[in-house]
């Protein structure tokens, strides 16, 4: 092939993937193809072509960080959100409320808080269901950072006699717990009546165990935004491998050992994007311990703990 | 899980369009939104970001009319496939009947192919289905871009690396033309249906 169609079928190929939306396959091809013009010496028309290349490569980089920045949850349209609400309850033939509940949910899941909130808010006045709703509620506030709002409707809910007070008492000690996890201590009153037995407290160890895998969603997922190194500006997605409470642990292939170095023991990650089943958030979190697996079959990786410091 | 109303003989169930991010997932379920329309009942829903690029899922119901007495009703979905959204895949995949795994043929994208299914693997795990016993179909897309000299995989290779254990039905596929497309979910339809049937014994 001559030099003229190798090149022509360089920028070609590059071209296919760009209009495809593979854009590091573009951006790679392009390199290539760049690569090749500046490896021909006395190639005609060789500056303008190299400022063609360069270019496209602009207008890639352009579109990649729109994708980077692309909204994780945006506020879907009232249709859209029916939907999801209806195709994402499961219990439909099963229990009604148990449905509407699973639909509320549902969307809080895909980041729709303010109609969740609004739905969940509806079905407080179900017996059956009135204490998860509750919780969701002040779930959906402490996702989005309304801390003082999950505070205000637990004063509010306080005031009214909506709730009985065992019913009450749970969903103040799941709140308590929600704050103190975020280093808040904010003094909760307790509801007048409830009986000891409803509270967590009273049976301490299961209890305890039960209320703190409640406190903190299962993280399936972190995207960590690098701050530093080759990879700085950059969003990588890691599985969790573990998950004791607000402790995460992953896996980090030695192939990835340049990204390792990048995250040293003590150091604050502060842009972290955590994926659960129940929601999508943004928080921060510090490498707690960074090891390096001696033996086994993962031997040579990475074992990386991450404490969630806020979220 | 399907839904089956005994009373109203009615049965809906649930398939995923699955597989890497621009694979053609979308492309698939536009292309038979816009050919079947005898069988699809109401608007197609895409919610997008940028570059047309899935966010959260797109989804499609269609029926298949009567079958054996009973009124057969499909959601076809998909899910996004950037990586980052890998909790949005799992919840898209919550109930699944059966699933189309669509590759990309770009040589390119071969090491994206097999992380996609390692991951609808993990997902399928998950909600305690094995990969090897869920209903699924292959279809190894893109196989236009040969004609402009793009390289792609082999067949053979592609059978090679995805379907080797697996040995579920494959189809080669052009989802901007619709080549493979109907024949790919209607393959999908027929194993579905015939899980169906033998969980639910309906078309006894």
């Amino acid at each position: 092939m001559d030099i003229k169609q190798r090149l022509k079928s360089m920028l070609q190929e590059a071209e296919i993937y760009r209009s495809q939306g593979l854009i590091s396959e573009a951006y790679g091809k392009y390199k290539a193809a760049a690569d090749f013009v500046n490896s021909i010496e006395n190639l005609k028309n060789k500056q303008s072509l190299l400022n063609a290349i360069s270019d496209k490569i602009s207008a890639l980089d352009d579109t990649q960080k729109k994708v980077d920045k692309g909204p994780t949850s945006p506020e879907l349209s009232k249709k859209a959100q029916d939907l999801i609400k209806n195709l994402f309850s499961f219990s439909e033939n099963v229990d009604e409320d148990s449905a509407a509940l699973e639909g509320a949910v549902a969307l809080a899941k895909f980041g729709q808080f303010d109609r969740a909130i609004n739905d969940l808010t509806e079905l407080l006045p179900k017996e059956g269901i009135r204490v998860e709703a509750a919780k969701n509620i002040l779930r959906c506030h402490l996702t989005t950072n309304s801390t003082e709002e999950a505070v205000n409707i637990y004063h509010q809910w306080h005031s009214e006699d909506l709730f009985q007070p065992n019913q009450l008492e749970l969903v103040r000690v799941y709140l308590s717990d929600a704050l103190q996890n975020k280093g808040l201590d904010i003094p909760l009153p307790s509801p007048v009546g409830a009986d000891d037995s409803a509270a967590p407290k009273s049976e301490p160890s299961v209890q305890a165990a039960q209320e703190s895998e409640e406190e903190f969603l299962d993280i399936t997922s972190i995207g960590i935004t690098f701050e530093s190194g080759p990879r700085k500006g950059k969003m990588v997605e890691f599985d969790v491998n573990f998950q004791s409470g607000n402790m995460l642990s992953l896996i980090i292939s030695k192939q990835e050992q340049e990204m390792v170095e990048d995250l040293k023991a003590g150091m604050e990650v502060k842009d972290i994007q955590f994926y659960s089943p129940i929601a999508i958030f943004n928080g921060a979190g510090v490498v707690a311990s960074k090891t390096k697996i001696k033996s086994g079959p993962k031997q040579g990786d990475y074992c990386l703990d991450i404490r969630i410091k806020s979220s | 899980m399907a839904i089956f109303n005994l009373k109203k003989r009615l049965i809906e169930c649930k398939i995923v369009y699955y597989g890497p991010g621009r694979c053609g997932k979308t492309t698939n379920l536009e292309y038979i939104f816009a050919q079947y329309k005898k069988q699809v009942k109401g608007e197609m829903v895409s919610i997008n970001t940028e570059g047309d690029r899935t966010l959260f899922f797109d989804f499609l119901p269609m029926g298949l009319g009567q079958i054996r007495g009973c009124d057969v009703r499909v959601q076809l979905y998909t899910v996004p496939g950037q990586v980052k959204y890998s909790s949005t895949r799992k919840l898209v995949l919550r109930g699944v009947d059966g699933v189309v795994f669509v590759a990309d043929s770009l040589e390119v994208r071969r090491e994206k192919n097999m992380a996609s299914l390692k991951d609808l693997q993990a997902n399928l795990k998950e909600y305690g289905k094995s990969i090897f016993k869920v209903p699924l179909v292959m279809q190894y897309n893109k196989r236009d871009l040969a004609d402009q000299g793009i390289p792609l995989m082999p067949i053979k290779l592609m059978e090679r690396d995805l379907n080797r254990q697996l040995k579920v039905p494959s189809f080669e596929g052009s989802a901007v033309t619709g080549k493979g497309v109907g024949i790919t979910l209607k393959e999908c339809l027929k194993s579905t249906l015939k899980a169906l049937q033998k969980e639910f014994k309906w078309a006894q």
